[in-house]
């Protein structure tokens, strides 16, 4: 038990991807505008994740080494397919909010990351276990991001009114100089953290 | 440790001209569009000028504490404070100011390493970042309480500003009236007369020269007759006279070198005149500054004069 | 229709910019602006490539993917397009081109995983675009990526010797300069009604 939680707590704090290891920026800043994006986004970059992850450690063995990373990037490219498929078909409203975000899961370092740091090298339990982790760890940040720019910029929480009606909304918390400014104060903070200890 | 024995790192000759002084000179330039102000205005304007010089140096004193150093003021955050305030309508919530200045003095300022080392205008990027941030509070005006030839009854509030009334009903707001700051607008905008009093006195100190101003305003002159809009209108209107002669003119974020100034002015008035009449925005001055403050580096690496004689090496050579 | 170009040329470049605004490679706008040479370099060869990659990926999307119904393999065509794209020009740079290789050469293979150049690609047949206007807007998008990266390597370049408080030191401070950089672009929202 502890040693399956041990990298999952590291993937979300020690080495987490967007704050301490500035990979898979672009959809954390972009679509952080409120909470419920960033639990669809981080869910589709799981499922992507753990998809890929699955389907290179089962055919590892076969892959001659020189042409590897195509090969990833077309077995990615096969899961976010359905992954933008599915969630035109069944989620319209969020795949119009992602918009070019879902597509752009493709590129996202951290999925060729794992495929070529991971699965490529472990077993298929210790993939998906992996995959998991990585994917949830990506999706808390996004929800703490959301969160934190919607509390500001709305005054709500996953759509419900939290502050008090009196409270003004920063509006530029919600706006891409929002995004920015909460990512850089959360590194500050944990650096901080960080430098205490 | 003797004392005597002390040794700092020069310069050890110093004249009068440090930032304390410069800061003092624009305080007392900033006196005449102040006073302008509250006549105008009244006074909620008064109120809104002491809750922001007041929050401005106790987040300066705040910041201090925090770090740790024992620095005396430098009095640049009073002309911070002053500023933000000129920057804001009479009528904003009183805890705009207070917002405002964390925004300018933490945020803008000391995150980068204090005065000197900002990259951006502390007092613009806090009036962006309220005007951003509450669009509605930040462009409710009112009139001015001098006014004499008002059409619509004294209300008190509600006031366009003439780049709005022009934007949305084409209408021009008389010359007398913009020239002595009879309309709405931010406290610290309207009076030209008193802003040129301001200017002047900088001027004649020294603390400013031509080079940003001058080429700003007349470009905007310029850009307004090439697009068939009244020149003097645009270059009286708005905070055009109180951005170039006391926001582009800071040390610390606009270029060195002559050329570098020149451009930055030039170019501060195509984004103004752009804003203006294109834009979504009625007003464009803060953020043609803040624009033109983040090209400042590249405008100072660009535009450095060659030692006389100097030739570049070429590829070849 | 000059016009037409131009507003297209002037939304991608300042009003939507890449970076500041849209939010796409930005894992290169951090990784790379240490200095400024390297910006220059990087800005050169996204702007190379991004043009082609337009052009390519609009041809393969319009002759190929469309005609034979094949639209749902648009996400792979693409990305496996600007990957071998990619590769060849580095190769046909090398061979025939030394001074341009030498330019941009090393920003070459970072710019598979750069995902503008897919971007770009997606959004020309997102919006409908006919071949001439993806070519301007490939060309304005990368302008303003050029333009932003140029501006915010000054920027942290004058930083260099700031004494940042120690926590702020580094990334978070790149951060919250992108963040009053985004601010200042904001002002252009709405720029001819764009």
């Amino acid at each position: 038990m502890k040693r399956f939680f041990r990298p999952f707590i590291n993937g979300i704090l020690r080495e987490n991807p967007i704050l301490v290891l500035m990979i898979g920026l672009c959809p954390a800043l972009a679509v952080s505008s409120a909470a419920i994006n960033g639990i669809y986004m981080g869910l589709a970059a799981t499922f992507v994740l753990v998809g890929s992850n699955f389907i290179i450690s089962i055919i590892r063995k076969f892959v001659p080494n020189q042409i590897r990373i195509p090969i990833f990037i077309t077995i990615i490219a096969t899961f976010v397919t359905i992954v933008d498929m599915v969630m035109h078909a069944y989620a319209p409203d969020m795949y119009n909010i992602l918009g070019i975000f879902i597509p752009l899961i493709v590129v996202n370092c951290i999925i060729l990351g794992r495929a070529e740091a991971f699965a490529y090298h472990n077993s298929v339990i210790d993939s998906i276990g992996d995959g998991i982790g990585m994917g949830l760890g990506f999706t808390l940040i996004l929800v703490v991001l959301g969160g934190i720019r919607e509390l500001l910029g709305n005054g709500t929480l996953f759509g419900f009114q939290v502050m008090p009606v009196s409270f003004k909304p920063v509006l530029l918390m919600i706006l891409p100089p929002g995004a920015f400014l909460t990512i850089g104060f959360l590194q500050a903070l944990q650096r901080y953290r960080g430098g205490k200890s | 440790m003797n004392e005597r024995f002390y040794v700092s790192a020069p310069p050890h000759i110093k004249t009068k001209y440090d930032a304390r002084y410069m800061m003092r000179q624009v305080t007392i330039a900033l006196i005449p569009p102040t006073i302008a102000g509250i006549v105008i205005f009244g006074f909620r304007a008064f109120l809104i000028l002491i809750i922001s010089i007041l929050s401005s140096i106790l987040w300066q004193r705040l910041v201090l504490l925090l770090k740790g150093e024992r620095r005396v003021l430098d009095g640049s955050e009073v002309v911070t404070g002053i500023l933000l305030a000129l920057n804001l309508s009479p009528l904003v919530p009183w805890w705009m100011p207070i917002i405002g200045t964390f925004v300018a003095i933490v945020l803008a300022k000391e995150l980068f390493g204090g005065l000197g080392f900002n990259i951006f205008n502390p007092a613009l990027i806090a009036r962006a970042f309220l005007l951003v941030s509450w669009p509605m509070e930040m462009t409710t005006w009112m009139f001015p309480y001098i006014g004499i030839n008002q059409a619509t009854p004294l209300s008190g509030i509600t006031q366009a500003t003439p780049l709005t009334l022009l934007k949305l009903q084409h209408t021009y707001t008389p010359y007398i009236n913009l020239f002595l700051g009879n309309r709405g607008g931010c406290i610290g905008e309207t009076s030209v007369l008193a802003l040129l009093i301001g200017a002047g006195y900088l001027f004649f100190k020294g603390v400013i020269d031509w080079k940003i101003p001058i080429p700003y305003v007349i470009t905007v002159g310029v850009l307004a007759i090439v697009f068939r809009q009244d020149p003097l209108f645009h270059m009286m209107a708005g905070g055009l006279i109180l951005g170039a002669f006391f926001m582009a003119t800071d040390y610390t974020t606009t270029p060195i070198t002559k050329l570098g100034r020149i451009v930055f002015g030039i170019s501060c008035g195509v984004i103004t005149i752009l804003i203006r009449l294109f834009g979504g925005y009625p007003e464009g001055v803060s953020f043609s500054i803040l624009f033109m403050n983040a090209m400042t580096p590249l405008l100072d690496r660009w535009t450095i004069p060659k030692p006389f004689g100097y030739k570049t090496l070429g590829r070849n050579a | 229709m000059m016009s037409h170009f131009l507003l297209l040329f002037i939304g991608a470049l300042l009003v939507n910019n890449i970076l500041l605004i849209r939010f796409i490679a930005l894992c290169s706008f951090f990784g790379v602006s240490n200095s400024m040479s390297t910006s220059i370099g990087m800005g050169m060869a996204v702007t190379f490539v991004m043009v082609l990659a337009s052009s390519v990926s609009w041809i393969l999307w319009h002759f190929i993917l469309v005609p034979l119904h094949l639209e749902f393999l648009q996400i792979s065509a693409f990305i496996l397009t600007i990957a071998s794209l990619v590769q060849f020009v580095e190769l046909f740079l090398k061979k025939n081109s030394p001074t341009l290789y030498r330019a941009m050469g090393i920003y070459l293979p970072l710019i598979t995983t750069n995902c503008a150049i897919l971007a770009v690609a997606l959004l020309n047949v997102l919006n409908n675009f006919n071949f001439i206007d993806a070519i301007v807007y490939a060309i304005g998008v990368s302008g303003g990526y050029t333009l932003a990266i140029v501006m915010f390597a000054g920027i942290r370049e004058r930083m260099s010797s700031a004494p940042i408080p120690k926590a702020f030191q580094g990334y978070p401070i790149a951060f919250i300069t992108a963040s009053l950089m985004s601010l200042a672009f904001l002002g252009f929202k709405g720029l001819f009604g764009l």
